[in-house]
């Protein structure tokens, strides 16, 4: 404190700020600091927030030295740590299954662990030892190539809110039980399982993603669900086995949302819950949703557009509609049940909150311009509706524009872009 | 008042200010919605109904000087608005941000003080920004950090690949052992003189040995030197942290504890070198000792704090201090397991040597003695231990009589 110009200016900053600082640095400047004066020597060590990432790694091409020189740094890193450990992430594509792994977990499962990513290479796959299962604190788990195999007595983790299990190696039934094992939890994404037939019970649950070959998914008790997105893929048995089956998807998944404010659908989605018969009016209303996206809308399927239409005109607040089409143009040149349209279509549905459509891939089939022409005619509230085009229809794009500029527009301010590529 | 006249006053008179007081004593108002806008001030005004006049200015903490209290409200100013896009919040605060380093601490501080959490994040991301992928020297000429560390303690702890831990501390441990040898020599020539005689009794030793802080023994003889080693050695006491002993000779002992199977070490350290050193901080270690079961008591040295697994490391530098690692782990036991192999050549049998056997006899007593009060069960023990002494796991330092360490296989030594 003699000289203004040469006092510390850092040091004296309180340790939560420091704390905050160090976490914003990489894990390697931050232990790093420990050389830079006495104070600073310890500064890092009660940082409850590591996270392991491919800066921690000196590149080399020997790949044994750069698995060996990340293991060490990471070893002596928890070795030099002082306090709890709320956050451990580690995610990298030069660890594969390694018996390290296991002793940093079960170091840190004494330590509070709170939050815990781990995403490792592509290798062997990482089996997840049983010490993580004691860890009862934990409120994130991020899962990525590994195998989970809890033991028999594990109940659930009592705090966990997110779940992300990615390529995970786990049967069906211990999925669902930890499922139902975790009454916090708020946030759960699965992906890539295969052919898992999944029923999901989770009070709390706001947030879902799945992403998957999934034989089969009931949402039976997620009364707060927020936002999800989905992504079935769909192999032939699974299809067949949807062939079979009698019970109407649309309510087994959609049927208890009612504070859906986001839906996405990838891919087979809308197959899927175009699947079963139909049971008529639907007893509940979407009455937060704002935002539905559709990818993959087979327009030739007319079960899919009476999916699409049973959503829509229950969401008396939806603000923005993405459809992407996927039909088969040659196919449906002779279209069946044109008809539908001016007979059996609702006719008295409004969408007043609607403001932006956008409508990608279209192939100008003819159920596709009657769904655009249906939505014009009856959005009052649009303000843009983009129209893109399927890159492989070259022929077809000026008798969609044809067709377009006859429809009916119920907003006077609705603009309309068609979006060549 | 009427409508008619409340809508000709002007709207400024209206507004409500809030008076705010600097620790330097000077005190200026505020609009009010700006400054609420910091958790503090609006704590103060609600809880404490402050800030109404200038009689009840809210005295804002003392890191809060005006410099900053501007700067502050001007980030107030701007964030408080409510219908400013993201993007302009956020190119205003990259605008905000350019100031220099110690300003930046500053404000840090400051905005610490009012709990002004976003303002806090905004600096903390940009001196995160300075720090990273700096050099130490670099990192120490921004913030004007004093160059502290010797030269051992800066030993990267995360140096990866290449160095190995084992060759490290043979390195470093034949280094300090020629140092030692010098030093040696010319020391042999004034410890002839300066034989002093030291007639504290066993009860001083023990309350020293026993209090909570370590405290500066000067002028021991070898005579305590032994005395304490082979009572450490041949008892189950645990002693305090931290003892250290001036002598006018560099020991260097560590003792097995038998019942935890760990290594104690004492530190001598040469009374030439730290005469004046400052006083011994407590060993950061000791707040591990209560998460890990396993004892990690090492004896800190005067001006070094022990650091992990380091402590296998470091060794002895400037001025003869010594220390080496101690370390309860698995780890750090196989690394001495395999350098120190050879432990069982050493063993107390060369002490005696050369000792005058009446100071022997003298000794024995006193040690019998001395531990007895300290571990009841002494001639159990004892027995216990002679018979199992050699296979003990750790390491094992045996002093001569004249002094000269003798360690693992070095062969230098004999």
């Amino acid at each position: 404190m003699d000289d203004v110009m040469s006092r510390d200016l850092i040091s004296d900053l309180p340790q939560s700020i420091i704390e905050s600082i160090l976490t914003r640095l990489p894990i390697r400047d931050a232990v790093r600091t420990s050389i830079l004066s006495s104070k600073w020597r310890y500064k890092w060590a009660t940082l409850t927030q590591l996270v392991f990432d491919e800066k921690c790694v000196i590149l080399s091409n020997d790949r044994c030295k750069v698995e060996d020189g990340l293991v060490n740094f990471i070893t002596r890193t928890l070795f030099l740590h002082q306090g709890p450990i709320h956050k451990f992430q580690l995610t990298t594509t030069h660890l594969q299954c390694c018996p390290d792994i296991d002793q940093w977990l079960l170091f840190l499962s004494r330590n509070d662990i709170k939050e815990l990513v781990l995403e490792l290479g592509e290798g062997e796959w990482f089996r997840v030892p049983s010490c993580l299962f004691n860890c009862k604190k934990l409120t994130r788990l991020d899962l990525f190539r590994c195998e989970f195999d809890p033991p028999p007595t594990f109940k659930g983790f009592l705090c966990l809110k997110s779940l992300n299990l990615h390529q995970v190696l786990v049967s069906p039934e211990a999925i669902e039980s930890l499922i139902s094992g975790c009454p916090l939890l708020e946030s759960l994404a699965l992906s890539y399982f295969d052919s898992l037939a999944l029923t999901i019970r989770a009070p709390n649950l706001k947030f879902l993603c799945l992403e998957g070959e999934f034989k089969d998914i009931c949402l039976e008790n997620t009364p707060l669900l927020v936002a999800m997105s989905v992504a079935m893929y769909m192999t032939d048995d699974i299809a067949e086995h949807f062939e079979q089956s009698s019970t109407c998807n649309f309510n087994r998944f959609l049927g208890g949302v009612p504070r859906l404010e986001r839906l996405i659908g990838h891919i087979y989605f809308t197959k899927f819950l175009s699947i079963g018969d139909d049971l008529g009016r639907l007893p509940i209303t979407y009455a937060h949703l704002k935002v539905v996206e559709l990818n993959q809308v087979s327009f030739e399927d007319m079960k899919e557009i009476l999916v699409v239409l049973r959503l829509i005109t229950n969401s008396p607040n939806l603000r923005e509609l993405q459809i992407s089409g996927s039909s088969n143009t040659l196919a449906a040149i002779d279209a069946p049940d044109l008809d539908f349209w001016e007979d059996e279509c609702p006719s008295n549905c409004t969408f007043k909150q609607l403001r932006v459509v956008r409508m990608t891939d279209m192939s100008g089939v003819p159920h596709e311009m009657e769904f655009i022409k249906f939505l014009l005619a009856n959005s009052p509230a649009l303000e843009t509706m983009s129209i893109s085009p399927c890159v492989y229809v070259m022929d077809g794009r000026l008798n969609m524009l044809i067709e377009l500029l006859r429809f009916r527009r119920a907003s006077a301010q609705a603009e309309i872009l068609f979006i060549q590529d | 008042m009427s409508k008619v006249d409340m809508a000709v006053i002007k709207p400024e008179m209206m507004k409500s200010y809030i008076w705010l007081q600097t620790a330097d004593g000077s005190i200026q108002q505020v609009e009010q919605e700006v400054a609420m806008f910091c958790p503090m001030i609006c704590h103060e005004v609600i809880q404490k109904g402050m800030g109404s006049s200038k009689n009840y200015a809210i005295s804002l903490p003392q890191r809060v000087n005006p410099a900053m209290l501007s700067l502050i409200l001007d980030y107030c100013r701007f964030h408080q608005v409510p219908g400013r896009s993201n993007k302009e919040r956020k190119s205003f605060d990259e605008k905000f941000i350019r100031m220099d380093t110690k300003r930046l601490c500053e404000l840090t501080s400051a905005a610490d003080s009012l709990q002004l959490k976003p303002l806090v994040d905004l600096t903390s991301r940009a001196l995160a920004r300075i720090i990273e992928g700096k050099s130490p020297e670099e990192i120490r000429e921004i913030f004007h950090l004093p160059d502290d560390l010797t030269e051992e303690e800066k030993l990267e702890p995360l140096k990866n690949t290449t160095d190995d831990p084992r060759i490290r501390l043979l390195n470093r441990l034949y280094a300090k052992k020629r140092k030692e040898l010098k030093e040696r020599q010319k020391l042999k020539n004034i410890e002839v003189e300066e034989e002093r005689v030291d007639d504290r009794s066993v009860d001083d030793l023990l309350s020293f040995i026993n209090g909570d802080n370590g405290v500066l023994i000067d002028g021991f003889t070898d005579e305590i030197a032994l005395l304490l080693e082979r009572i450490v050695k041949f008892s189950s006491v645990v002693f305090a942290s931290h003892v250290s002993f001036s002598t006018s000779m560099p020991k260097y002992l560590l003792f097995p504890c038998s019942h935890l199977g760990e290594v104690r070490e004492f530190c001598f350290a040469d009374s030439k070198g730290i005469k004046n050193s400052k006083s011994k901080k407590k060993n950061r270690r000791r707040k591990d000792q209560q998460k890990n079961t396993s004892a990690n008591e090492a004896i800190k040295n005067h001006n070094k704090e022990p650091n992990g697994l380091n402590q296998v490391c470091h060794s002895a530098e400037v001025g003869q201090k010594v220390r080496a690692g101690v370390g309860a782990t698995s780890n750090l036991h196989d690394v001495k397991d395999d350098i120190f192999d050879n432990k069982n050549e050493l063993d107390d049998g060369d002490i005696d040597d050369e000792i005058d056997p009446a100071l022997k006899e003298k000794i024995d007593r006193e040690v019998e003695d001395f531990a007895r009060r300290l571990n009841s069960d002494w001639p159990e023990r004892m027995q216990e231990i002679l018979s199992f002494g050699h296979e003990r796991k750790p390491v094992h330092f045996s002093l001569n009589g004249n002094g000269s360490l003798r360690r693992y296989a070095n062969s230098e030594q004999r």
